[in-house]
């Protein structure tokens, strides 16, 4: 309760300081938080853009695919690789090479390849899920205590078996980590394919709204994509929490 | 079924590791008869767990064979044989009902019939009321408790014991040893024990081989005639572990020196 007091009276601290400093400088530049809040009413009642609700719609659908992709390509590439134990010594390097690359760099090919459409967003967001979800799995199968497979072989467990009961429930916890922090990139990985350009989508309207100087929109958008992520990564999070409950 | 016992001929095993490879075995020969509590004593590292693995079939060995009632083994067969090592190696994820139940399950036993088996089973080994505890609730005696009876559950014939209570301390080791001795007076398994603690090897053993230092050979076996339960300040038992000791002493200094 004391946490939650403290956290509340930091937060409107700031705010306090922002509306003070920013009252004072260019209003075209600097918005204080007065000024978002009315800018995201009419936002949100769809006076400003109209066509919110699509570009919303978009910037979730484009999530949803990239994240499908990542985590089917990314299990499938990861299980293929880690489980014959060789294998992923000698891929794991490689991939992590890969991953440390700033994947911005990759977009104006992705651009090149995909076009201005939904298709290089989605090819962005998976680069940026794939890689937690591949490393996740590889680091998860190791992670798996080896004298528990003894056991499970000695109780009469073949292999299909020490996968199911033993490797599985042994890497949910790396896993899942791995699953929730793909799904945050991918989301970044959009929107940051829908800034750097694109036709339509919530990183769209928020580069339009910039690129007019409409700040106290470009703010209010700003806010409401926090919001989305927020959203994303809670409702990652109650399943994380769910599935880590049980499997124990 | 008469319980099949366990006869090993000629037996070696070499370990490959990076500086080469190392004898863990050679030319062990061993005969178990049914029902017999035999313990394998001997220096640390001197292949006692390697030949205990390969009587399971966890491990191949590079020659000799294993038969288990008159047949060759080939893997491990946990219809005949259940095994216990010295890390319990029970599930995290699994409370303690649910590792009793884990060999079953493999062997398709119906969910209601495995519960009851596992709630028998937990029951004597003063764990009623922990059914439901995970691994990480519960102490290190209590874990190995599990793990027995997670290996008792498999009903096999023989039981095989890879220092099962190294763990522990002392007290505790004790307990464990004489409730192990009812287990084994109840049900009559054969029962292979391998440790490298005398007093242990005297308490609870039938028969006590001892191993030299690697490569491992059997060097002596005693045949252990003591009355139960065991007095280990008595005559007998003094002069038993003097002789042990006599045959150990010079193996575990060997391993001592060899050891990097």
């Amino acid at each position: 309760m004391r946490v939650l007091a403290w956290r509340a009276a930091v937060l409107v601290g700031l705010l306090g300081a922002w509306e003070l400093w920013a009252g004072r400088q260019d209003p075209l530049l600097y918005i204080p938080p007065s000024k978002i809040v009315p800018a995201l009413g009419r936002l949100l009642a769809l006076e400003t853009y109209p066509s919110l609700p699509e570009h919303l719609g978009l910037t979730v659908v484009e999530v949803l695919v990239a994240y499908g992709l990542a985590v089917a390509l990314g299990l499938g590439l990861g299980f293929l690789l880690g489980l014959p134990r060789h294998l992923g010594e000698i891929y794991e390097p490689i991939l992590s090479g890969l991953y440390a690359i700033p994947s911005v760099v990759w977009y104006p090919s992705l651009m090149l390849f995909f076009g201005l459409g939904p298709a290089s967003k989605i090819a962005f967001g998976f680069l940026l899920g794939f890689f937690p979800v591949v490393l996740a799995v590889l680091a998860g199968i190791r992670s798996v205590d080896r004298h528990l497979l003894t056991v499970a072989r000695a109780l009469g467990a073949g292999p299909g078996a020490c996968f199911v009961k033993v490797v599985l429930p042994g890497m949910t916890a790396t896993l899942l980590a791995g699953l929730r922090a793909g799904l945050a990139l991918t989301l970044v990985g959009v929107l940051v394919g829908e800034v750097l350009g694109a036709r339509a989508g919530l990183g769209y309207l928020i580069n339009y709204a910039y690129g007019l100087l409409r700040t106290a929109d470009y703010a209010a958008l700003a806010a409401l994509a926090l919001v989305l992520v927020v959203l994303i990564d809670g409702a990652a999070a109650v399943v994380e929490a769910r599935a880590r409950r049980w499997t124990g | 079924m008469s319980l099949p016992p366990i006869e090993v001929r000629d037996l070696s095993k070499r370990w490959v590791t990076r500086d080469g490879s190392v004898p863990a075995l050679e030319g062990i020969s061993l005969t178990v008869a049914a029902h017999e509590f035999l313990t394998v004593l001997g220096p640390s590292g001197c292949g006692k767990s390697t030949l205990l693995s390969i009587i399971g079939g966890l491990v191949r060995p590079d020659a000799g064979e294993v038969r288990i009632g008159g047949e060759p083994t080939d893997g491990p067969d946990p219809r005949k044989v259940a095994m216990v090592f010295q890390d319990p190696g029970l599930f995290p994820w699994r409370t303690a009902l649910e590792n009793v139940e884990f060999g079953l399950e493999l062997q398709g036993v119906s969910a209601a019939r495995r519960r009851e088996i596992a709630r028998g089973l937990l029951g004597p080994v003063g764990l009623r009321g922990f059914e439901k505890r995970y691994p990480r609730e519960l102490s290190g005696g209590m874990k190995q408790r599990v793990a027995i009876a997670r290996a008792l559950a498999l009903d096999s014939p023989i039981l095989l014991m890879d220092e099962p209570f190294g763990a522990l301390d002392e007290q505790t080791r004790l307990l464990m040893g004489e409730w192990l001795l009812g287990i084994w007076t109840a049900t009559r398994k054969t029962v292979v024990f391998v440790t490298h603690s005398l007093q242990e090897a005297i308490v609870l053993s039938q028969r006590i081989v001892v191993m030299t230092a690697r490569p491992g050979r059997i060097k002596a076996s005693f045949e252990v005639g003591l009355p139960s339960p065991r007095d280990l300040a008595s005559a007998e038992a003094t002069v038993l572990r003097g002789r042990l000791w006599a045959e150990i002493r010079e193996e575990s200094r060997r391993a001592f020196e060899v050891e990097p």
